[in-house]
């Protein structure tokens, strides 16, 4: 339970550094031993993380194989970091697209070594975002993630790539910026209040749930909020501030594609979810409206937009808004249903839309094009290819029985019953247009699907087309695994999940007093949901709880009535 | 017995799906194309069958247990399950769910034993199994569901079959785009469907407080339908009737019934099996059976319950009328469909949800029945659907001709008085006697239900007349039609095979410039094109003779017309069909509804005259063949049948709306709100961040490096004054 240094959090963040810095003395001709050892680090680091699951426990909200280590104690930074419920998936997540990236990228022909020492640098910055318990730790790594990203697309992307990479690159980092400045203005809140600089957010956090960090700066928090609300709706991206997405997507190699859909938008949601729920909790309430406002146009803008799409990745790339537009909607019900569920579409838009940008890949080094007109009556030719692609299509719809079901269901269940309750000033009608947005992904999903692959015949180029070989077909099938696994039994993804989700709900809805808190480990939310004291606690797996502090009330939004405000802590 | 034993039931179907899936493509390409085939048509059949029998057995234990006993509920595993939600995979065996059962695996057995001939010489021929064999595992999920959420699993399962299979001949994009119609308009439904799900959690997660051991289980119907949970809807009847609607809204999509049925008569374009088996016998009823799950909520609504008699006479009406302006067999028995729909839900409305179910139980035989007729007839005459070109095929399909009369028959409700009457007969008499004599579904004193029995009265007559007239057209009269302008035939005069290469030419269209566009469908056109994956075909010319059908297709005939002849007189029996499924006694909200009203022997008699009345108009008229008014030459035709050939223009409308509506306000957002909004305010904050740069003369190329470099000023200074102002608050304080 103790923080310990460097551990084996940190192994599988850095060793694709260690694999880059490999790369770099390695000689560039031999471009087979750079993809060998590419494919090895990157397949290590999906073990790594692997292992970190193993030992990790869905038992308790708390962070997990903490490790921490001074970096500039004098301003009070740490290498702090940890997991719990909300980045475990995403950390499996980054590793395994990670993986299935490189594999793909034996497609790359040019400038291979620096291609792969970005994406195992590319790696190591987005697990580094998703470990990162520190603010400045957390905002340094979530800008790194840029940079690669940035020259993948700009160097190895179509043809408009400089204008994609310099417009995704300035739009993430506009937003970010503003971040920066609510991180600063948080630590100097934390100073005010405690004397100490820090920018520990268990330490914040802690102190916010004590309610003895927000007292004399309430009139701050909106601001503050906005500043981290910013930063993330760009990342997500929500309209609309989306429209470096499709851009990105369409110029970026293959690769890219699946790392930006499949992980660098769930920083966003992410973020929401780690910082933006924990730590404004008297003006969250407030901001739910306009942001559910923003997930219900991007539901429907997304669809509608990527309906008449004739590009088939910008067409994934428009509905990829709207998908993100649910995980938003669920996030921002703060009921237990819509939370659950918008962190089980975050993975479910990581793997299905990410599945979708491998197979267009696939597609695009055979025949060179993503066009509608070029496309059409596939099915014959490429029978396997087609049935996989129905697959990861019909998941994208939602079908039940896939993945994507159970995260939309839970999502609009969830923001259903908060705007049934009435709360925050929602209204039905917002349901009822984001249910909606469920047909509209019907529509152009199936266009989609007919376009490429019904229909005769007619180019002469698809003829001749050859249907995906064996390891293709390998690499495509694990993701109609996870399809499957996470759609007939999504318990296994949900239940790890469930406790860090509910402790950061009643962080955001519960008032002082009734709030979980992450430095205090003789805290827990028990398997109803509620708040409880541990009496004894012999590791983060196995407690016995005694009191109960704050029952769950998991489907109104509202906290259950607390009898007197606890009194304000004095400052220093 | 053990009740356990439905697993197998699910199983095997699923069994046979993962093998046809996995195995079928390579048993036929080893074992060679005639032998495989028939090996894999076997695969497919028997697991169908295999369920079928483990469901009689288990439907007779369940029938040896006291009435109120008659539910056993089996858990598989916990699917979903978190602190707020806990949907288990779980399966409910009582009187409803075994009924539909029996159909789907009954009914589908005889199905694929049919398609295993009339599929014989597709190429895709595991493919088609694959798909089917799946069909009646997600069909089963949907009646055995203990819960709403499976019930929807094999609600959007069910519809992705349907998807599947009438895009089952992809070559042509006509029949994508119906296979996109059918999922797009159900999907319609599903989102109403979804809402209504999301109140009935809202309502009873609300009032938890009063339920016990419901531990997250908030579709289950045990919960949903429980006394306290009755009280809870009773106590609010305006939400109640909200879900109601949505509910009914979901079945409206699936069910086909006005404004969603428009998938319907498009799904055609499916291999006539897929048309017998879910567009007619199974998924289409899914409705039905909805709202006999859900009766609960329905009964607490009149105002719901008035709503479902409307819709469900105007489409009985509705698409009784536009039977009359169409000439492809399919299309014609499609609208019959849509019209005998129309009539289960009347019942459903009226109370008598039992009716409803009877109707589902008997359609099934004979539409099922007319169906897989239709087939063989499509089949005799090399893949032409024109009634336009059939006459005189009873002379040579001695065993179709006569089953099909069968089901003529059985549809038409024929009956001597009430001592003896096709299985329609007894279905329909039942749903026009609850619906005139009782007055639940009425609003401000305002008896809909008795209108709508008034309409369905009519539309009984209407039925009668336009399946005689299909009757009439394709079995008797003379041969002289069948050389007139065959659909695919390449003569160079036929306006036919004119407007195929007109409609390909214009896929994109969905409106062609002439009423003989909307007439002369797309589908239509598609079957027209399908044949070309038969290997062999021929030609309909004078010389052609029509072949009866192979054993393993008129089989399946002769069962359904068996049944069609005996099935509504056995199970109207000392009503042994209702009390079954509705104990007396046990309709606890409404009470005990009438069977008739008192004037029940005027109408038999206004049924008889209906039925009979209709056939000898129809005989009247079509006794001389294909009357000139309803020829080739649409100019000729009367103005009602030629609106009711093109829908009333209905379909049109609403994929124009949908079509260039929708595309145009997509085109609007991409083009304008993306390009000029979004862009625009960004590249103009670029214009103004590269002025202010080039001011400072420190920044030359371009909008976006000095973009960057202002909002990073921009932040910084933020910062510096974040920082400056807290120093100030924290000063203050000090």
């Amino acid at each position: 339970m103790n923080a310990t240094g460097f551990g084996l959090l940190s192994a599988m963040t850095f060793l694709p550094m260690l694999g880059v810095i490999l790369l770099l003395i390695w000689p560039a001709e031999d471009v087979k031993a750079i993809r060998g050892v590419t494919l090895v680090t990157t397949f290590i680091t999906f073990i790594l993380s692997l292992f970190v699951l193993i030992r990790f426990t869905g038992n308790t909200y708390h962070f997990q194989l903490l490790e921490q280590v001074p970096w500039m104690p004098q301003m009070g930074i740490n290498y702090k970091v940890g997991v719990d419920g909300i980045s475990i998936w995403l950390i499996l997540l980054t590793t395994f697209l990670s993986f299935i990236s490189v594999l793909f990228s034996s497609y790359v022909k040019t400038r291979v070594k620096q291609y792969m020492a970005f994406m195992l640098l590319l790696e190591t910055t987005m697990l580094g975002v998703f470990i990162s318990l520190d603010l400045i730790l957390f905002y340094a790594f979530f800008e790194a993630s840029l940079i690669p990203m940035f020259f993948l697309i700009n160097i190895w992307g179509g043809e408009r790539r400089t204008y994609a990479a310099v417009k995704f690159f300035i739009f993430t980092f506009a937003g970010s910026i503003f971040m920066l400045v609510g991180i600063i203005a948080l630590s100097q809140i934390y100073r005010a209040q405690f004397g100490s600089l820090t920018f520990d957010i268990v330490k914040i956090q802690s102190a916010i749930a004590q309610g003895s960090f927000w007292v004399n700066f309430v009139q701050w928090q909106v601001w503050i909020f906005w500043a981290f609300a910013l930063a993330f709706l760009v990342k997500c991206p929500m309209v609309p501030f989306h429209t470096w997405l499709p851009d990105a997507h369409v110029e970026a190699p293959t690769a890219g594609s699946v790392i930006l859909a499949g992980v660098l938008l769930k920083m966003g949601t992410y973020g929401f979810l780690r910082f933006v729920l924990p730590f404004f909790p008297d003006v969250i309430k407030d901001q739910v409206l306009p942001i559910m406002i923003l997930a219900v146009i991007g539901i429907i803008y997304g669809a509608v937009v990527a309906a008449v799409q004739v590009d088939v990745k910008k067409l994934v790339a428009y509905s990829s808004v709207a998908h993100m537009g649910f995980v938003m909607l669920g996030i921002f019900s703060l009921t237990h249903n819509g939370l659950m569920g918008g962190a089980m579409q975050q993975l479910n838009h990581g793997i299905s839309t990410g599945a979708l940008f491998l197979l267009i890949g696939l597609l695009y080094e055979r025949i060179h094009t993503r066009m509608f007109k070029d496309l059409g009556g596939l099915k014959a030719q490429m029978p396997i290819y087609a049935a996989i692609f129905l697959i990861v299509m019909l998941s994208s719809v939602g079908l039940p029985t896939t993945n994507g079901f159970i995260g939309e269901f839970l999502a609009m269940l969830g923001a259903f019953e908060a705007a049934f309750a009435g709360a925050y000033g929602l209204n039905i009608g917002l349901s009822v247009i984001a249910g909606f947005g469920v047909v509209l992904a019907a529509v152009y999903l199936l266009v989609m699907f007919m376009r490429t692959f019904y229909g005769p015949n007619e180019n002469p180029t698809n003829q001749k087309l050859r249907d995906l070989k064996p390891w293709e077909i390998v690499m495509a099938s694990s993701f109609v695994l996870f399809i499957f696994w996470a759609g007939l039994y999504p318990n296994t993804f949900l239940a790890p999940m469930e406790k860090s989700i509910g402790a950061v709900r009643m962080m955001a809805i519960n008032p002082v007093g009734q709030r979980p808190n992450w430095d205090d480990v003789q805290t827990e939310i028990d398997a109803d949901g509620n708040l409880v004291k541990v009496a004894v606690r012999d590791s983060f797996a196995s407690y016995t709880s005694t009191e109960l502090i704050a029952p769950a009330n998991l489907h109104f939004p509202a906290p259950a009535p607390v009898a007197s405000r606890p009194e304000v802590i004095a400052r220093r | 017995m053990d009740f356990k034993l439905i697993w197998l039931v699910l199983g095997l179907p699923v069994l046979g799906f993962l093998i046809q899936a996995f195995f079928g493509g390579r048993v036929i390409s080893r074992m060679g194309a005639a032998s495989g085939r028939k090996v894999m048509g076997w695969l497919a059949v028997l697991p169908i069958a295999g369920a079928f029998g483990a469901a009689v057995g288990i439907t007779m234990e369940l029938a040896k247990r006291a009435a109120e006993d008659r539910a056993v509920v089996e858990t598989l595993f916990s699917w979903i399950r978190i602190a707020s939600i806990n949907v288990p995979f779980e399966v409910r065996i009582d009187p409803l769910s075994m009924t539909m059962v029996l159909i789907i695996t009954g009914i589908g057995a005889l199905i694929h034993l049919y398609a295993t001939g009339y599929m014989a010489e597709e190429k895709d021929y595991s493919r088609f199994f694959t798909y089917m064999n799946l069909f009646v595992a997600f069909m089963l999920v949907l009646v055995l569901g203990n819960n709403l959420v499976l019930l929807f699993i094999g609600w959007e399962g069910v519809g992705l079959c349907s998807y599947l299979l009438i895009g089952f001949w992809y070559k042509d994009l006509a029949n994508s785009r119906a296979a996109n119609k059918a999922f797009i308009v159900n999907r319609i439904g599903d989102w109403g469907m979804t809402l209504g799900m999301f109140m009935i959690v809202a309502m009873i997660a609300g009032n938890l407080g009063q339920f016990q051991g419901v531990e997250g289980r908030y579709l289950s119907y045990d919960v949903v339908f429980s006394s306290t949970a009755i009280e809870i809807f009773r106590s609010n009847p305006g939400i109640t009737t909200a879900i109601a609607l949505l509910l009914f809204v979901g079945a409206m999509g699936k069910s086909a019934q006005f404004p969603l049925y428009i998938w319907l008569p498009d799904a055609m374009a499916g291999p006539t099996p897929v048309s017998a088996l879910i567009h007619a016998a199974t998924m289409v009823t899914s409705g039905v059976v909805l709202l006999n799950r859900c009766n609960v909520i329905f009964q607490l609504s009149p105002v719901a319950s008035s709503v479902v008699c409307v819709i469900g006479a105007f489409t009985a009406l509705f698409a009784a009328l536009i039977a009359f302006g169409q000439t492809d067999i399919k299309k014609v028995l499609a609208y019959s469909t849509v019209s005998q729909l129309g009539y289960m839900f009347i019942a459903c409305g009226a109370g008598a949800y039992w009716a409803g179910l009877f109707h589902v139980t008997t359609h099934a035989f004979f539409k099922a029945l007319l169906f897989l007729g239709s087939g063989a007839v499509i089949h005799a005459m090399a893949h032409n659907q024109d009634m336009r070109n059939y006459g005189n095929l009873l002379k040579y399909l001695k065993i179709t001709g006569w089953t099909m009369v069968i089901g003529w028959l059985a549809i038409s409700g024929v009956a001597v008085w009430t001592f003896f009457g096709f299985a329609g007969f007894y279905s329909k008499e039942s749903i026009l006697g609850a619906a005139f004599g009782n007055n639940f579904a009425s609003i401000n004193g305002v008896n809909y239900g008795f209108y709508s029995a008034a309409v369905g009265l009519l539309v009984a007559l209407l039925t009668s007349l336009y399946m005689t007239r299909m009757t009439m057209l394709t079995f008797f009269g003379n041969e002289e039609r069948w050389k007139l302008i065959p659909a695919h035939s390449h003569a160079e005069h036929s306006d036919h095979a004119h407007h195929a290469s007109h409609a390909h030419e214009h896929e994109h269209d969905h409106h062609g410039p002439d009423v003989e566009s909307f007439f002369f469908n797309e589908e239509e056109l598609a079957l027209a094109h399908a044949h070309e994956d038969h290997e062999h075909h021929h030609e309909l010319d004078e010389n052609h003779v029509p072949h009866e059908v192979p054993t393993s297709m008129w089989m399946p005939l002769v069962i359904l017309a068996a049944l069609s002849v005996l099935g509504g007189f056995v199970l109207a029996q000392n009503n042994v069909f209702e009390y079954w499924l509705y104990p007396k006694g046990e309709l606890t909200i409404l009470g005990e509804l009438e069977h008739h009203p008192h004037w029940h022997e005027l109408l038999v008699g206004l049924s008889t005259v209906a039925a009979y009345g209709g056939i000898l108009i129809g005989y009247l008229i079509y006794r001389k063949g294909l009357p000139k008014s309803e020829g080739w030459d649409l100019s000729a035709w009367n103005p009602f049948r030629r609106a009711a050939g093109n829908q009333f223009g209905y379909d049109k409308s609403m994929v124009d709306i949908g079509v260039d509506g929708g595309g145009a306000l997509a085109n609007f957002s991409w083009k304008v709100l993306d390009a000029k909004g979004v862009d625009g305010v960004v590249n103009g904050l670029g214009g103004i961040s590269a002025g202010i740069g080039r001011a400072f003369g420190a920044v030359q190329s371009g909008f976006v490096r000095s973009y960057a470099l202002l909002m990073m000023l921009g932040g910084a200074g933020l910062v510096g004054y974040l920082v400056y102002l807290l120093t100030v608050a924290q000063g203050g304080a000090r």
